[in-house]
């Protein structure tokens, strides 16, 4: 079939995603997930809450817009259909185990350095700790690669902050779609 | 589900759709079998995100440490293969690709020349339409002039093009096959710049537009998720007598035919033939030069961006860019690299994803970040620099010891760029800096090495122990097997590879069909 004009469909840019609201699965957003608290499939609480952070000190906004919904969304799904950029970097699936691990290897790496965990740390000992893990392995750190996983959040957060079509009005530029993505 | 076919495609990307294309329209039964899903145009929504459907998740490739190619960015998944997110840059390979060992000692010569594969070139692009201006491309060898008109500028592309014109240097509108106009039915593209996510309009030439309706058409059957893992043989085993493959539910099957087009990504080509050893074969199918796997080359690329006090326009246009140069396309400099290198300009970006806006300063994070965000969105302008890679034995495709789902030995590549190809890259940088400052760049910097467009593995040849197939694509040792795809390239030029990966596939398809009975 071919599409003579852009077929615009309500929605977001980043589409509307199976997740459960009080024992219902509905279709959302991953922004309209988290406001609605909806349920996490893969992650547990304490991983949720370490990389809503991790995240939302690479990319301001990316908590809110759902980033931790999204990865956790995409890592229930089988591993070719996911949406994470991940699966360029010739990761084995399943992804779980490159987020878990890399999520143990931050706080870890936090309580060395700080000796707090990575969320009771103010902004500007996130940025140093940042800055040491996204060049470079430090050698304290027990992981994935550090800088992959500093830069898989990075990219994941970037998703969900400017990759979508509000992300897009945020910064002022058309998005443009010839179709929008659909609800999985 | 068929168990005969006359003839058997393994892969519906660019070389597979042409070969079904021109073997069904002669009225053979073809059955094509692809790994992946049955993608449709309508399944090519404007995200980087979904588009990474498009993408291989597992890999099927284990990389050694030396340089990554970047299988499964560079691959793809589904109906249109790798052609369904490419970006759709087709110049023409030069004569001197062709005859590089005879003319400078260097490289591997076809057996083939320019004049031989351009009636192909021709057709190909009046078949699936491609825009430029032929005449402004100075550097292009003798062809059709273009059916459609070039592709327009946008403001990054004027701001680029008097870079290079400052620098004495020579641009042309890029060719591409996008259509400027409506061309056979199909629609002109509304320049929105999400080419790599697929273009679901049926703009951009892919094989979702072209080669695979047709064949569908004349009547080829198209079998998605059906992953091919070997190819048999008849107890002579000089004859392929079909191929294994497993569906989606992970059962076995076998489909029997008289012909086996090998045209899946070349690294799986390569893995394919390998897996396919038997007594006869040890080192697996075709492979009685020891050469299946060697010769594997890139593009080493790199992408250049500048930050420029006007409004560059940067979600405009295509993926593929506006401009090209080919001024450094020359082989030979006095004391400097040997091979080709070319430049492209004024490519559309979106905010994410691998090449997208965030990830050219992949350093930045937190207020930083999104500070530079709002800027590059408005004032940031690209270029890429490609340069030949050269065909070295050592840079090869193994079988690995780790299997797949299917209990498939992965592929292994051991791979490192060329020294003259590692040469040319500096030099592109430095040199596309220049014209970055040239065009009134205020802040100028580049991306890493890349790796683009993967091509060996399976060269063809004149000579039987010094290559895999002949000019035609099929393999010395077995006469009706046939490699589609960029693998049986025996030079990598510096020009984007796919329309010389369509016109030998469309010459190999016809001298098939022509050659039916007697092969």
């Amino acid at each position: 079939m071919i599409t003579n004009r852009r077929s615009f469909i309500h929605g977001t840019g980043l589409g509307l995603m199976s997740f459960t609201v009080a024992g219902s699965a509905v279709l959302l957003s991953p922004r309209d997930a988290r406001a609605k608290a909806a349920d996490f499939r893969v992650l547990n609480d304490d991983e949720v809450e370490l990389l809503e952070t991790f995240a939302e000190a690479l990319v301001p906004g990316s908590r809110g817009n759902g980033v931790a919904h999204f990865v956790d969304q995409q890592l229930s799904v089988d591993a070719n259909d996911a949406l994470l950029m991940i699966k360029y970097f010739n990761v084995r699936p399943p992804y779980v185990d490159f987020y878990r691990a890399g999520l143990t290897a931050l706080n870890d790496y936090s309580h060395k350095v700080n000796d707090k965990p990575f969320t009771g740390l103010n902004d500007e000992a996130k940025n140093a700790l940042i800055t040491a893990i996204s060049g470079a392995v430090p050698e304290e750190w027990a992981g994935p690669p550090a800088p992959l996983f500093y830069l898989m959040v990075r990219s994941d957060a970037v998703d969900v902050a400017y990759g979508t079509v509000e992300g897009f009005e945020r910064l002022g530029v058309p998005y443009m779609a010839h179709i929008l993505p659909p609800r999985q | 589900m068929n168990t005969e076919t006359e003839i058997v495609i393994v892969g519906a990307g660019a070389a597979g759709s042409v070969y079904a294309a021109i073997l069904a329209e002669a009225g053979k039964s073809v059955t094509v079998l692809e790994g992946g899903p049955p993608w449709q145009l309508t399944d090519l929504y404007s995200s980087y995100q979904w588009s990474r459907r498009l993408k291989w998740a597992e890999p099927h490739v284990e990389e050694r440490p030396g340089d990554s190619l970047w299988f499964n960015f560079n691959a793809g998944r589904g109906y249109g293969g790798a052609a369904l997110h490419h970006f759709g840059v087709w110049p023409r390979f030069h004569e001197d690709d062709f005859k590089e060992s005879t003319l400078y000692g260097k490289g591997i010569d076809w057996p083939i020349e320019y004049q031989d594969l351009r009636p192909w070139y021709d057709r190909v692009q009046a078949d699936i339409g491609i825009a430029g201006d032929a005449k402004a491309e100075i550097w292009r060898p003798e062809g059709d002039p273009y059916p459609l008109p070039p592709v327009p500028r946008f403001a990054q592309g004027d701001m680029l093009k008097k870079g290079f014109e400052a620098r004495d240097m020579h641009v042309a509108p890029v060719p591409v096959t996008v259509l400027t106009q409506p061309y056979k039915g199909r629609s002109a593209c509304l320049w929105d710049g999400w080419c790599e996510a697929g273009c679901p309009i049926g703009a951009l030439g892919n094989p979702l537009v072209e080669y695979i309706p047709r064949a569908e058409k004349a009547g080829a059957v198209l079998q998605p998720n059906s992953r091919v893992t070997r190819i048999l043989t008849d107890k002579s085993e000089r004859r392929a007598t079909g191929v294994e493959y497993y569906d989606a539910q992970g059962d076995r099957h076998e489909l029997h035919a008289e012909f086996v087009v090998l045209a899946a990504f070349g690294i799986e080509n390569c893995r394919i033939l390998l897996n396919s050893a038997s007594n006869r074969h040890p080192d697996g199918l075709a492979n009685s030069s020891g050469l299946v796997g060697t010769h594997v080359m890139s593009h080493a690329s790199a992408n250049l961006f500048g930050m420029f006090d006007a409004e560059t326009q940067n979600h405009m246009g295509l993926t593929g860019g506006q401009i090209i140069n080919q001024d450094r396309f020359g082989k030979v400099r006095k004391d400097g690299p040997f091979g080709s290198r070319q430049f492209i300009a004024g490519l559309a970006v979106k905010p994410n994803d691998l090449l997208g806006i965030a990830m050219t300063r992949a350093d930045l994070f937190g207020s930083p970040l999104d500070d530079f965000m709002h800027r590059a969105v408005r004032n940031m302008g690209t270029m890429v620099t490609v340069s030949e890679d050269q065909p070295l034995r050592s840079n090869r495709i193994e079988l690995s010891r780790h299997k797949d789902a299917q209990g498939f030995p992965m592929a292994r590549i051991v791979y490192k760029t060329s020294p003259d190809a590692k040469a040319l890259w500096h030099d592109g940088v430095a040199e596309g800096k220049e014209i970055m400052a040239a065009a009134g760049a205020k802040e100028i910097w580049n991306g890493p090495q890349g790796a683009q467009h993967i091509m060996g593995g399976t060269l063809m040849g004149e000579r039987a122990d010094k290559s895999v197939t002949n000019k035609y694509s099929q393999t010395h040792d077995i006469d009706n097997l046939f490699i589609g795809g960029a693998g049986v390239f025996p030079t990598a030029s510096a020009a984007n590879p796919t329309f010389t990966l369509h016109a030998t596939s469309m010459m190999s398809a016809e001298y098939l069909r022509d050659n039916f009975d007697s092969l």
